[in-house]
This record gives structure tokens, sequence and C-alpha cells, in this order.
């Protein structure tokens, strides 16, 4: 029976599809009688299956050795494409942790999505979502890596533009797509590049080639430039961050799924491609810039921000940084953990905070506030929500931390101090978000502001208990560092930073000392802060600016030269027509002119060898 | 005498008839262009007859059948001149472009 489940766990990712398809009939220009909630009622069902097929899997896997089985796609000459499935512990947990997120965001929209006509739409698309992140975590192939990303970005497009009667969605489902895109597109340049090298895609045996391989150290620059690019854009890390923080503007439950796992299958992939990655110094050297630039940016970023949701997405910008760092630097474990440890606390946050706009509607935390005394659920699950994403022990983001900066601590120490620095602005920004919404006290907007139904209470309420057991959970699958080889001068670091950053914003926030808002003394670092390091604007002078202009060009040139040259051509003709007609003068004289003035002319062509050159000769 | 200065008597004739029949306004005149056409290929046959061919004389057999399309010919033209003067009052050769573009 367990072997059955296990062979059978290419299902799982059929079950969520076929939830999506089932949800479509409940359209409302189809089924327009009963209402859109079955479509919910069916993907929950689907994603129920889903969730214990994955469960029982991973009992039965949890001794065994990886399985690999293997699907012929196609094979034409010279290329055959097979889709590899690999079952082991940690493409089945990540199902598990896809499948579970997914249901608890699911029930959660339930709830918020109560007053909304659209859910065959939204549940099919979280459907979708979910069929290809377990189709992702369960593929062994670069290709079909691909592929399921390619269609997660046409997902997040239209999950984003889901309301997409407002202008600002229709921008931000925009930018999610073309930013994405563009990574996307560059991660296939890389995966087309690296089958001529190594011969495969299949991930497993890309690691034992990588092992071996000897590569032109430029060629394996380039390479790795290029297979970075695609979570660069995923993962929303500088400069293709833009897209997560415009990717607010879609509705909460399915924020829940992207800051979570989303953004967390760029980093899926990255982790896969880490012994190729690490062929190259230059990559390597890549990964930590851009994962440090990111995480101290982004998490800077997020402290300057006053949109909730807003806030939450640049923590996850740093914290997919935190695991470019780890991949990097070759820890791949650590950034496994810190994944895994990020998709749960970050999962917490959005559901705290989604729970507090539904009922308080504004999501300015600058009018928010007072919240803790009606609200102690959504309170609580921010909490352990903020502690259980940075360096507070004994929760998870603790121990995936201090794996990585225990890791760091010898090889690179400065990298210890970007976690740390990391650690404090998040805990910062974290801390500042909970003082403004629940501290303080109440103004008009949060004046009367009761606690959500039970169906968005209840997930927030496992996922709490399930981020308070983490740890646990952690210790009993031996995830742990054992007490004998972990380093307490960085685990007292980490702690102390978190402590510093909770009390800090606690004291600057909670207190009436310093007046709100708060001005900094320098105002164009706040601003510069508050609006990005304004990144829509180096896009629009930058990329957008010169594409618009190209492509302005381009079509001049279409409609003036291109066409003007062919339509010339149509003129030429015509004009010579019109022109030639008036040689019929009509003068019966004239054409005996022309007739004589042919025939002189063809006899003096076929007589010229006769006495041209004698002609010639007597005028030169 | 030699052939050739009947051959360039006969070119200049030629030419001259040419001349007048593209710059003729009067159409008669034309006609008598056309004349002069053909009294100048009448010319050169006679010459080539009695050049190179004096026993046969096929060049003046020829000519006779020249002279008598000619003068059909001609009487035709000027039935046409005369059927176009009858119509438009004129036979200026330029008043006659009517069949233009």
């Amino acid at each position: 029976m367990n072997q059955l489940l296990l062979q059978s766990i290419w299902l799982i990712p059929c079950y969520a599809l076929l939830g999506a398809i089932f949800a479509l009939p409940w359209s409302p220009t189809i089924i327009r009688r009963t209402g859109p909630r079955p479509a919910g009622y069916v993907n929950l069902l689907m994603t129920c299956l889903a969730f214990t097929h994955s469960l029982i899997a991973l009992q039965s896997i949890w001794k065994l050795p990886p399985q690999h089985i293997s699907f012929n796609w196609l094979s034409t000459a010279g290329l055959e494409l097979t889709f590899d499935i690999e079952i082991s512990r940690v493409s089945v947990a990540a199902m598990l942790l896809v499948t579970g997120l997914n249901l608890l965001a699911q029930i959660y929209a339930v709830g918020y999505m109560e007053m909304d006509w659209g859910w065959a739409r939204f549940y099919s698309l979280l459907g979708l979502f979910e069929a290809g992140m377990c189709a992702l975590v369960l593929c062994n192939s670069l290709f079909f890596s691909y592929l399921i990303l390619e269609i997660l970005t046409l997902g997040t497009y239209l999950l984003v533009g889901l309301w997409f009667s407002q202008p600002l969605v229709v921008t931000g489902a925009r930018d999610a797509f073309l930013t994405k895109r563009v990574g996307d597109l560059l991660l296939l340049m890389g995966v087309v590049a690296l089958l001529p090298l190594a011969g495969t895609w299949n991930y497993s045996e890309l690691a034992v080639w990588a092992k071996t391989a000897h590569l032109d150290p430029k060629i394996a620059a380039l390479l790795g430039l290029l297979l970075i690019s695609g979570p660069m854009g995923k993962c929303a890390q500088f400069p293709l961050h833009l897209w997560l923080d415009e990717a607010m503007e879609g509705p909460v439950p399915s924020t829940i799924l992207r800051n979570s796992v989303v953004v967390a299958t760029g980093a899926w992939v990255l982790i896969k491609l880490q012994p190729v990655l690490s062929l190259s110094p230059i990559v390597s050297a890549a990964l930590v810039g851009i994962g440090t630039v990111t995480s101290v940016g982004a998490s800077l970023i997020a402290i300057a921000q006053i949109d909730i949701k807003r806030c939450l997405s640049y923590s996850v910008s740093a914290y997919m940084g935190l695991v470019f760092i780890a991949v990097g630097t070759q820890h791949s474990e650590a950034a496994l953990l810190l994944v895994l440890t990020h998709a749960v606390a970050s999962a917490l946050l959005v559901m705290s905070t989604g729970a507090v706009v539904w009922n308080s509607i504004t999501q300015d935390v600058t009018q928010l506030g007072g919240l803790w005394s009606r609200r102690p659920i959504s309170g609580l699950a921010y909490i352990v929500g903020t502690l259980g994403l940075i360096a507070f022990p004994p929760l998870g983001s603790f121990w995936a931390l201090l794996k990585l900066a225990s890791a760091l601590w010898v090889e690179k120490p400065w990298l210890v101090g970007v976690v740390i620095v990391v650690n404090v602005f998040t805990a910062f920004s974290l801390t500042r978000e909970f003082s403004s919404i629940f501290g303080g006290k109440p103004k008009q907007m949060s004046e009367r502001s009761p606690e959500v139904s039970w169906q968005m209470a209840l997930p927030m309420i496992i996922l709490l208990a399930f981020t308070l057991h983490l740890p646990l959970l952690l210790q009993s699958l031996s995830l742990l560092p054992s007490w004998a080889d972990f380093n307490k001068d960085v685990a007292l670091l980490l702690m102390w930073s978190s402590i510093f950053g909770c009390t800090i914003s606690g004291v600057i926030y909670l207190s009436d000392f310093i007046p709100k808002p708060i001005r900094l003394p320098v105002k164009v670092l706040q601003d510069l802060l508050a609006y990005d390091f304004y990144t829509p604007k180096l896009y629009k002078v930058s990329i957008v600016f010169s594409v618009d202009m190209i492509s302005k060009l381009a079509d001049i040139v279409d409609r003036l030269v291109i066409d003007g040259i062919v339509n010339m051509i149509g003129l030429a003709s015509l004009g010579g027509g019109e022109g030639l007609k008036y040689s019929t003068s009509g003068q019966t004289q004239f054409y005996a002119f022309t007739v004589l003035l042919g025939i002189s002319l063809l006899g003096a062509t076929v007589t010229w060898p006769y006495w041209g050159h004698q002609f010639l000769s007597l005028m030169f | 005498m030699s052939l050739q200065y009947f051959l360039l008597l006969a070119a200049a004739l030629f030419c001259i008839g040419i001349y007048g029949l593209i710059t003729s306004r009067n159409a008669v005149r034309v006609l008598m262009s056309i004349e002069l056409l053909l009294n100048a290929i009448n010319l050169n046959l006679m010459a080539f007859s009695n050049f190179l061919d004096p026993t046969l004389i096929k060049g003046q057999v020829f000519t006779i059948f020249i002279i008598t399309v000619a003068a059909a010919e001609a009487a035709v033209g000027l039935a046409i001149v005369l059927a176009i003067y009858r119509n438009r009052d004129t036979v200026d050769m330029e008043q006659f472009n009517l069949l233009k573009w």
C-alpha cells in the first residue's frame, strides 16, 4: 500500500490540477444559479487529498533512499526529453509544505473572499499554483523545472490580475509577468547552453558531471550567471524585485502562497543547481553579492514602508537574499532549512496582517493602532510569526540562521555581519509594524475592529501552532545542530541582535517620546527607502525607456523606410505609367518617327560589327 | 558612273522624304513625302537591277509593281485625307491628335 502510494506520487500535482479544472464550471457565466462557493470546496477537497497523500508518502519514504521514476516525454533524433521524478525525503517534505500551506491558504480564502464573486478563477489559479509547485519539487530535470517556472509565471500574472478592474492591479500584474519573464528567459539561455556541455538536464547527473567538469572559467561564469538570473527574478532579488512589491495588489490569500512558497520556487531551482553554480567562483561571488545587496537593501526598505503588505513583501526579498548567500557559499542545507522556516513564518505573518486588513479596511500602518486588546489572536499570530522569522530561539528561523552563520563564521566572517544586520533590520521592521498595528491608541480606522470569522482564524491558529512546533519537529528529524558543534558566539550574537532590533523598535514606536509619524533628520534618505530606491523610476529611465525608444524607432523605420520602399516601388510604377502614357501623343507623324527611329537603331546595332570600328577610329 | 552614286542619291531622296514625312503639317504633303520615299526605293531598285542583275532585271519588275502599288496607295491616301477634311474642315496634321493617351 505504501509502496503504491509512493509510486503514484506523481498523482499529487494531478489532484491539484484536477481541482483547478473542476473549479472552472462555477465561473459566473457558466453556472449562473448556484454562486461560486462550490469551486472553493472542490479545491479544498482536492488539496486535502494531496496533503494526505504526501503525508503518507513522507512516512513511507522516510527510511528509504531516494527513488527515481522517469517518463518519456518526447524523443526525437538526438534528443530524449524525459520527465524525471525524484522521490526523496526532501521533495516529499516540500510537497507536504506546499500542499499544507495551500490548504491553509484556501481555508483562509473561504473567509477572506466571502464577499467576492470570483471564486472559480481564484481557486482555479490557486490549484494551478499548487500543482505547479508540487510538480516543480518532484521534477528532477532542469528543463521541466524551467517549463514549470514559466507556467507559474503565467499563473502569477493571472492571479495578481484577479481584480483586473483596478488600474494598479493591471500594472502590477504586468510588471510581475515581465520581470519574472526576463529572468526566466535568461534562465532558458542557461538551460539550453548547459545541454551541450553536460549532456543532461537531470539534476543528479548534473551534480555528478559538475564534480569532474573542466570548463573554461569564462564559460562556467557566463553559464552560472544565466542560471542564477532566473531565480533572481523569481525570488525578487535586486534589481528584479519591483514586481513583488506591486504583486501585493493581489488578494491576500494568494499573497500567503506567494510570499511563502512561490518565491521559494526560484530558490528551489537554485539549490538544485548549486553543484553547477559552484563551478565558477565568479558565480558564487555574484550570488553572495546579489544576496547581500538585496537582503540589506530590502530589509531597510521594509522599515520605511507604510503599507502593511509591502512591509512584509520586502522582508521576503531580504530572506530570499539570505538564501542566495547560503547557496553562494555552498550551504544548500542551510538554504533549504531557511526556505522551510521562512515559508511557515512568513505565511503566518501574511495571514495575520490579512486578517487585520479584512476588518480594518486600510492597509496604511499609520492609520492603524491599538488593536492588541481586541484582536489577540491576530496579534499573537503576528508575534509568533515575527519570532519565527527572526533569529529568536527556539523558533525555526533561529536554527536556519544559526546554521548559516556558524558555517560562515570561519569562511567569510563579514557575511555573518550581513546576516546579523539583516536580522536586526527585519526585527526592527516587524516590531515596528506590530507596534503600529497592535500597539498605541486606536485611530479612526481601527476604532471598531472585531476579530475575524473562524474560517480565517482557524488556519491562522493551526499555522501558529505549527510554527511553535517547528523546532520540535526539526529536532525529532534531527535537523537541529547538536549542542557540541554549534557555535555559541554566533548563537548569542544572533539572539542579541534580534532582541536589540525588537527592543529599539518597540521603544521608539510604543512610547510617546518621539512624535509620530517619525521624520528622519535626513529626509532624502527616508524618501529613498520609502520609494524603494526609486526603482520604478530607475526601470523607467533605463530599460523601459530604451526598449520603448528602440521599439518606437523600429516602428518608425518599419512605417517609413521598409513600408516606404515598397510603396515607392508601387508609386514609381504608377508614376511611370502616368508619365509614359504621354508617349502616345496622337500624332501619326510622331509614330512614324518612332518607327523609323526604332528601325534605324536596330539597323545600326545589327550592322555595328561591319562599320563600327571604322566609325570609332574616324571619330577618335 | 558607279552604283554608289545612285545609291547615295536614292538615300538622299529617302532622307528628304522622311524629313518631309515627319515635319509636314499638310496631310497632302505627307502623302507627297511618301511618294518621295517610294521613288527613292524605285531608284535603288533600278540601280541594283542595272548594275548587279542586268540580264534578268528582276529589280525593274519590282519597280513596276511598286509604281502600281504606290499609285493605289496615293489614291486611297487622298481619299482618307478627303474623308478627314469633310469632317474636320482642315488637313493640318497637328489637328489630328485626337487619339492620344
